[in-house]
C-alpha cells in the first residue's frame, strides 16, 4: 500500500518526549504520522516502550514534551477527564489478556464501556448494535453465559466487540493475539481487518507475532523511530514494511 | 442520572456475583441496625408487662418489712412468703367500705408450684377465665393455671397433693388431696404457674380446719379418748381426711374465729381515689401492725434501677456498631486493592474520573438499603410479635 | 431518576423497605387501645358496681325466703330473684352442691342472711366483691345460743345448733335493718332507680313497722309480760329479745313425735319454768299437741318463713303469726 497524503492523519507525534519504565533515561519520538484506514503493526523488543506509547496515543499517560494529536485533537492539551471521553468514545482498546469483567456476563461485557462513562449513553439502539456485532463475531448464542465458560478465542472476541461497540477512529491492540492459539490469531486479525476496511477506522497493533505481520499495511520498528536521549537524533524516519522497505532501499 | 444508574447496575452484579461476602457484611449491617431497636423494643414492652400487673393491682396490705418482698410475693409468688398477718385485715377492709380486700395466701406448694389460697375476686381482677371445667366452689377444689395443668397433665376430674412443708412435718401441715375443677385459660402471667384455691383450703393444708368422723357418733369407739357433757376428745387414732369430698364435706370446720387465720397479704382494690387514700391513711401512723403499699410505685422503682442496663447497653451498641463500621471500610478497601486490575482496564477504557467512588458509593448503599430492610422486617417482626416474646419471656 | 420498576432490583428494595416501614407503624396502634379497654373493664368488675345494660332485669340470688321478699319489695321489676334452696328443706341447713354455688357464683348480687345463718358459706366460695351480708352492721347485737352438741334431724340429717342465733329477721326491727342494707346496695349499683328503691322501702319499712307495733302492743297489753313460753326450736331468740319474753327452747319437730328422752327433759324443764304455751315453727303433729296439752301446755304456730310459704307471702305469714300469738298474751 502507498501512504497517500491527501487521506487524514488519525495520529500524528511530533517531537515526543517521554518516559518509560522509571528508568533514568527518557524517550524522544522526533515525528510519527498514521493515516486513517491504515493497518499498522509495531514491533520491538519487549520492554522499548511500545505499549507506553499506545498510552500515550491513548491519553492514558501524558508526555514529558511534545504534541500529539489524534483526529486533530491534540490529546496533550486536554484534561485528565477530557482524554477519558475522547479515549472512550474514539479509541478501542484491545489488550492481550482480553481484560473481561468476572462478575458480568458476555453481554454486559460488550456493554461495559457505555457503563464506565456517562458521555456515551446506553440505549436500545447500542444493545441491539451489540447484538448485531457479537453475530458478526460468531458469539451472540453466548450472550449470557460467563466469561469464564468461553475459550481463549471467544474470550478476545467479546473483549473485541467492546473494544468495537463506540464506533471508533482508532483501534489500538496491545498483544491483542498474543494469548491465541494460531488459528485464532488469523481470525481475530480477519476481524479487526474487516473493521478497518469497513467502518472505516484505523488500526495500530503491537505485536510480537512475526507470521502476521505481512498482513500488515506498515510495519514500525520503534527502535527505528525512536530515539534515547540525551543524544538526539536528526531524522528519524517511519519504517515501511519490509516489502516497502526492501523497494526504498532500492530506491535509495 | 445515568451514570449513578449504571453504577449501581454494576454495584448489584458485583455483589450478587461475590454471595457469601455480600451476604457476610448485609448480615453485620443489619445485625447492628436491627438488634438496638429491636432489643429496645422489647425492652419497653417488657417494662409495660411488669408495669401492667402492678398496675392493676392497685394496693397491696402485707406485715411490715421490705415493701418489694411484699410486691415480688403478691404478684408473681416468687420469693420466701413474707411474715403473715391475719384474716382480720381483710374482715377490717370490707367493713370499711372502702375497698373490696382480696387476701392471698402463698404459703404452700404442690409439686413446686405455688398454692395461692384467695378468693373468686382474684379470679375476676385479674381478668382470668376458665378454659375448661369450672371455678372452685367448694372446699378442697383447685383450678389450675394453664402452665400447670400442662406441665402436671392434669385436668377437671384430676387430683393434685399439696407438698408438706417438710420431710419431717408429719405433726403439722397435712398433705391434701385437691380436687382439680377447673383449667384457667393462659394468662401469660404468673397466674398461669399458679394453683388457686379458696383461703379456706389453704387453712386446712395449715391444719387450722378439718373434718373427720363425728366424735358424738364415732364409727369406732376406740378414737374417743373421753366424753363429759359437751366436750368429745380424740386421741391420736383419729383419721384426719386429706382428701374433701361430697361425703366429708359436711364434717370439715374450723376451730376458733377466722380472723385470726393467718394470711401472706390482703390486695385491696378501692372504691374511688377517695377511699384509696382514707385506706392509706390507715395504715400510715406507726402503731399499725402492718403495712400499705401501692405496687405500682414499688415496681417502677425496681424497674428503674434494672433498666439502668439499657443505657449499658445501648453504649455497647454504639461501640459495636463503630466497630462494625470500621470493619466495613477495612473490607471494602481490600476488595478495591483486589480489584485494582478491573479498576486499571477501566482506567485504560476511559472511564469517567468518579468511578471507582461512584462503585464504591453504589456498592456501600446497596448494602445499607437491603440490611436497612432487613433491619426493618426484623424490627417490624418484633414489634408485631414483642407482647408474645415478652411474655414468653417473662412468664 | 427513573427506574425501571419491573426489572431494576434497586427499585425493589425501595418497595420492600417502604412496606416493612408501614407494618411497623400499624402494629404500634391496635396494642395501645386494647390496653386501655382492659383497664376499664378490670375496675368495673371488682367493684361490684353497675354491669347490666339498660332495660334488662338484674339477677339476685338470696340464701333464705325473707331475704327473698325483701329483695323483690325493694327492686321491684328492676330485679329478679331467685331462692336457690328446695322448697321442702330449711335454708338454714342447706348444703349447695358444686353445681348450685356455680350457679350462685353467676349472680350479679348475692345476698346473705350473716350472723353465721349460712353455715355453708364455711366450706364455699363465692366471689366476695358480689356478697351482700343484711346482718353484719348489728354484730354488735347477735345473740349468742349455748346448746347441745347434736341431735336427730328431717330430711337434712343431723345438724347442730351452737355458736350465734341465725334467724335475725323474726324481730321486725332487724328485718327493716336487713332491708335496708339491700336497699343501700341496690342503689349503689343502679343508682338512676334510687328513688324507686327508696319509695319500695319506705312501703315495706312501714309494713314491718305495723307488724312490730301489733306484736309490741300484744305483749305490753299482757297480764303477765315475763310469763314462761316455750318454743319447740331456738329460732326465736331475736323475737324474744325484742319483746322482752321469758322463752325457752327444746329441740323438737313440728313433724315428729318427740321421743321419751325429750319429755323428760322438757318435764325437768317446767320444773322451773313453768310454760303454758309451745310455741312452734310449724303444724305441730296432733298426738305431740296433745300429750302437751296433758302437761298443761297450749300449742300455737309462728312461722319464721325461713323458705317460701305455701300460701300467701312473708307479711301475711307474719300477721297470722301475730294472730296466732294473740292468744297466748290475752289474759
Amino acid at each position: 500500500m502507498e501512504q497517500s497524503a491527501d487521506i487524514q492523519p488519525v495520529v500524528e507525534l511530533t517531537n515526543l518526549e517521554f518516559q518509560y519504565d522509571r528508568g533514568e533515561f527518557h524517550i524522544k519520538l522526533p515525528n510519527l504520522i498514521i493515516h486513517r484506514g491504515q493497518k499498522v503493526a509495531m514491533i520491538g523488543a519487549s520492554g522499548t516502550g511500545k505499549t507506553t506509547l499506545l498510552h500515550l496515543i491513548a491519553g492514558i499517560r501524558t508526555p514529558l514534551a511534545g504534541k500529539i494529536q489524534v483526529s486533530d485533537v491534540s490529546m496533550n492539551q486536554l484534561s485528565d477527564s477530557a482524554r477519558r471521553q475522547f479515549r472512550i468514545s474514539h479509541i478501542g482498546f484491545v489488550f492481550q489478556d482480553f481484560e473481561l469483567v468476572e462478575y458480568l456476563n458476555v453481554f454486559d461485557n460488550i456493554l461495559h464501556a457505555y457503563r464506565l462513562n456517562p458521555s456515551l449513553q446506553l440505549d436500545e439502539a447500542v444493545k441491539s448494535r451489540a447484538r448485531e456485532l457479537a453475530a458478526q463475531l460468531g458469539i451472540v448464542d453466548k450472550l449470557k453465559r460467563s466469561v469464564k465458560a468461553l475459550s481463549q478465542g471467544e474470550r478476545q472476541r467479546v473483549a473485541i466487540c467492546r473494544a468495537l461497540l463506540p464506533q471508533p477512529q482508532l483501534i489500538l491492540a496491545d498483544e491483542a493475539t498474543g494469548n491465541l492459539d494460531p488459528d485464532n490469531k488469523q481470525r481475530i486479525l480477519d476481524i479487526l481487518f474487516r473493521y478497518v476496511d469497513e467502518q472505516p477506522s484505523t488500526l495500530l497493533a503491537v505485536t510480537h507475532d512475526y507470521e502476521l505481520l505481512e498482513r500488515f499495511d506498515r510495519v514500525i520498528d520503534l527502535k527505528t523511530v525512536m530515539a534515547i536521549a540525551p543524544a538526539l537524533s536528526e531524522t528519524t524516519q517511519s519504517v515501511a514494511s519490509p516489502l516497502a522497505q526492501k523497494r526504498q532501499e532500492e530506491t535509495v | 442520572m445515568n451514570g449513578m444508574k449504571a453504577s449501581f447496575f454494576l454495584a448489584w452484579k458485583y455483589l450478587s456475583f461475590n454471595k457469601l461476602r455480600t451476604t457476610i457484611l448485609i448480615a453485620c449491617v443489619t445485625l447492628v441496625g436491627a438488634l438496638p431497636l429491636s432489643l429496645n423494643l422489647l425492652l419497653s414492652a417488657s417494662e409495660r408487662e411488669l408495669m401492667a400487673r402492678a398496675e392493676t393491682t392497685p394496693l397491696v396490705v402485707g406485715a411490715k418489712g421490705s415493701d418489694l418482698d411484699l410486691a415480688i410475693n403478691s404478684l408473681y409468688f416468687t420469693t420466701v412468703p413474707p411474715e403473715p398477718i391475719t384474716m382480720a385485715e381483710v374482715t377490717q377492709i370490707q367493713t370499711s367500705g372502702l375497698a373490696i380486700a382480696i387476701p392471698l395466701h402463698t404459703q404452700f406448694q404442690a409439686r413446686n408450684f405455688p398454692i395461692i389460697g384467695t378468693t373468686l375476686d382474684y379470679l375476676d381482677l385479674r381478668q382470668l377465665t376458665v378454659a375448661a371445667g369450672r371455678n372452685f366452689s367448694i372446699l378442697g377444689e383447685t383450678v389450675l393455671g394453664a402452665d400447670v395443668a400442662a406441665t402436671l397433665n392434669l385436668k377437671p376430674g384430676d387430683t393434685l397433693v399439696s407438698s408438706p412443708e417438710s420431710v419431717f412435718d408429719f405433726g403439722g401441715v397435712y398433705p391434701l388431696k385437691m380436687n382439680v375443677v377447673g383449667v384457667l385459660e393462659k394468662s401469660y402471667t404468673a397466674d398461669d404457674n399458679a394453683v388457686f384455691v379458696d383461703i379456706k383450703t389453704a387453712w386446712v393444708i395449715q391444719g387450722l380446719g378439718h373434718g373427720h368422723q363425728d366424735l358424738a357418733q364415732p364409727e369406732d369407739s376406740d378414737v374417743v379418748l373421753e366424753q363429759n357433757d359437751n366436750v368429745v376428745t380424740a386421741n391420736a387414732n383419729l383419721t384426719q381426711y386429706n382428701q374433701i369430698d361430697a361425703d366429708n364435706l359436711a364434717s370439715f370446720h374450723f376451730h376458733g374465729s377466722t380472723d385470726t387465720f393467718p394470711l401472706t397479704a390482703v390486695i385491696a382494690v378501692p372504691q374511688d381515689d377517695k377511699s384509696a387514700a382514707i385506706l392509706r391513711g390507715r395504715y400510715e401512723v406507726s402503731e399499725a401492725s402492718s403495712q400499705i403499699i401501692q405496687p405500682a410505685s414499688v415496681i417502677e422503682e425496681l424497674l428503674l434501677e434494672i433498666f439502668k442496663v439499657r443505657n449499658i447497653l445501648n453504649l455497647v451498641f454504639v461501640l459495636v456498631s463503630v466497630a462494625t463500621v470500621v470493619a466495613l471500610i477495612l473490607v471494602f478497601n481490600l476488595s478495591l486493592r483486589l480489584r485494582q486490575r478491573e479498576m486499571e482496564t477501566n482506567f485504560k477504557l476511559g472511564c469517567c474520573r468518579s468511578m471507582i467512588i461512584r462503585l464504591v458509593t453504589a456498592e456501600i448503599a446497596t448494602i445499607l438499603v437491603v440490611s436497612l430492610g432487613c433491619s426493618l422486617v426484623i424490627t417490624a417482626g418484633t414489634g408485631v410479635f414483642k407482647d408474645r416474646i415478652t411474655r414468653t419471656m417473662l412468664s | 431518576m427513573m427506574f425501571r420498576f419491573n426489572s431494576h432490583p434497586f427499585s425493589r428494595i425501595m418497595v420492600v423497605a417502604i412496606a416493612t416501614t408501614s407494618l411497623i407503624i400499624s402494629s404500634c396502634a391496635p396494642a395501645e387501645v386494647n390496653e386501655n379497654t382492659e383497664q376499664t373493664e378490670n375496675t368495673e368488675q371488682v367493684d361490684g358496681s353497675a354491669v347490666t345494660t339498660e332495660g334488662s332485669q338484674s339477677l339476685i340470688y338470696v340464701s333464705n325466703y325473707p331475704l327473698q321478699y325483701f329483695s323483690e319489695r325493694i327492686g321491684g321489676d328492676q330485679v329478679k330473684v331467685e331462692l336457690p334452696v328446695p322448697g321442702d328443706i330449711d335454708p338454714a341447713f342447706w348444703e349447695p352442691s358444686a353445681d348450685e354455688l356455680a350457679q350462685l357464683q353467676t349472680a350479679e348480687l348475692i345476698v346473705l342472711n350473716g350472723a353465721t345463718y349460712e353455715k355453708w358459706l364455711q366450706t364455699a366460695s363465692l366471689p366476695q366483691a358480689k356478697t351482700l351480708d343484711t346482718a353484719n352492721l348489728f354484730q354488735d347485737r347477735w345473740l349468742s345460743i349455748k346448746e347441745v352438741v347434736t341431735h336427730q334431724h328431717g330430711p337434712e340429717g343431723e345438724h347442730s345448733h351452737e355458736g350465734t342465733a341465725f334467724t335475725t329477721w323474726v324481730d321486725p326491727t332487724l328485718a327493716i335493718e336487713q332491708a335496708a342494707v339491700i336497699r343501700d346496695r341496690m342503689t349503689t349499683q343502679f343508682p338512676d332507680q334510687a328513688d324507686l328503691f327508696a319509695t319500695n322501702y319506705k312501703a315495706l319499712e312501714q309494713d314491718l313497722t305495723t307488724i312490730d307495733e301489733q306484736l309490741a302492743t300484744l305483749v305490753v297489753d299482757s297480764a303477765d309480760q315475763k310469763q314462761p313460753l316455750l318454743a319447740s326450736h331456738p329460732v326465736y331468740d331475736y323475737l324474744a329479745a325484742r319483746y322482752g319474753l321469758n322463752l325457752r327452747s327444746v329441740l323438737w319437730e313440728p313433724e315428729t313425735f318427740p321421743d321419751e328422752d325429750q319429755w323428760a327433759e322438757l318435764e325437768s324443764m317446767l320444773a322451773e319454768h313453768p310454760a303454758e304455751w309451745m310455741i312452734w315453727e310449724g303444724d305441730p303433729l296432733p298426738e305431740s299437741v296433745e300429750r302437751l296439752r296433758q302437761l298443761g301446755i297450749e300449742s300455737v304456730v309462728f312461722d319464721p318463713a325461713g323458705n317460701v310459704p305455701e300460701e300467701g307471702d312473708f307479711l301475711t305469714v307474719m300477721q297470722s303469726n301475730v294472730e296466732n300469738l294473740s292468744p297466748v298474751f290475752a289474759e
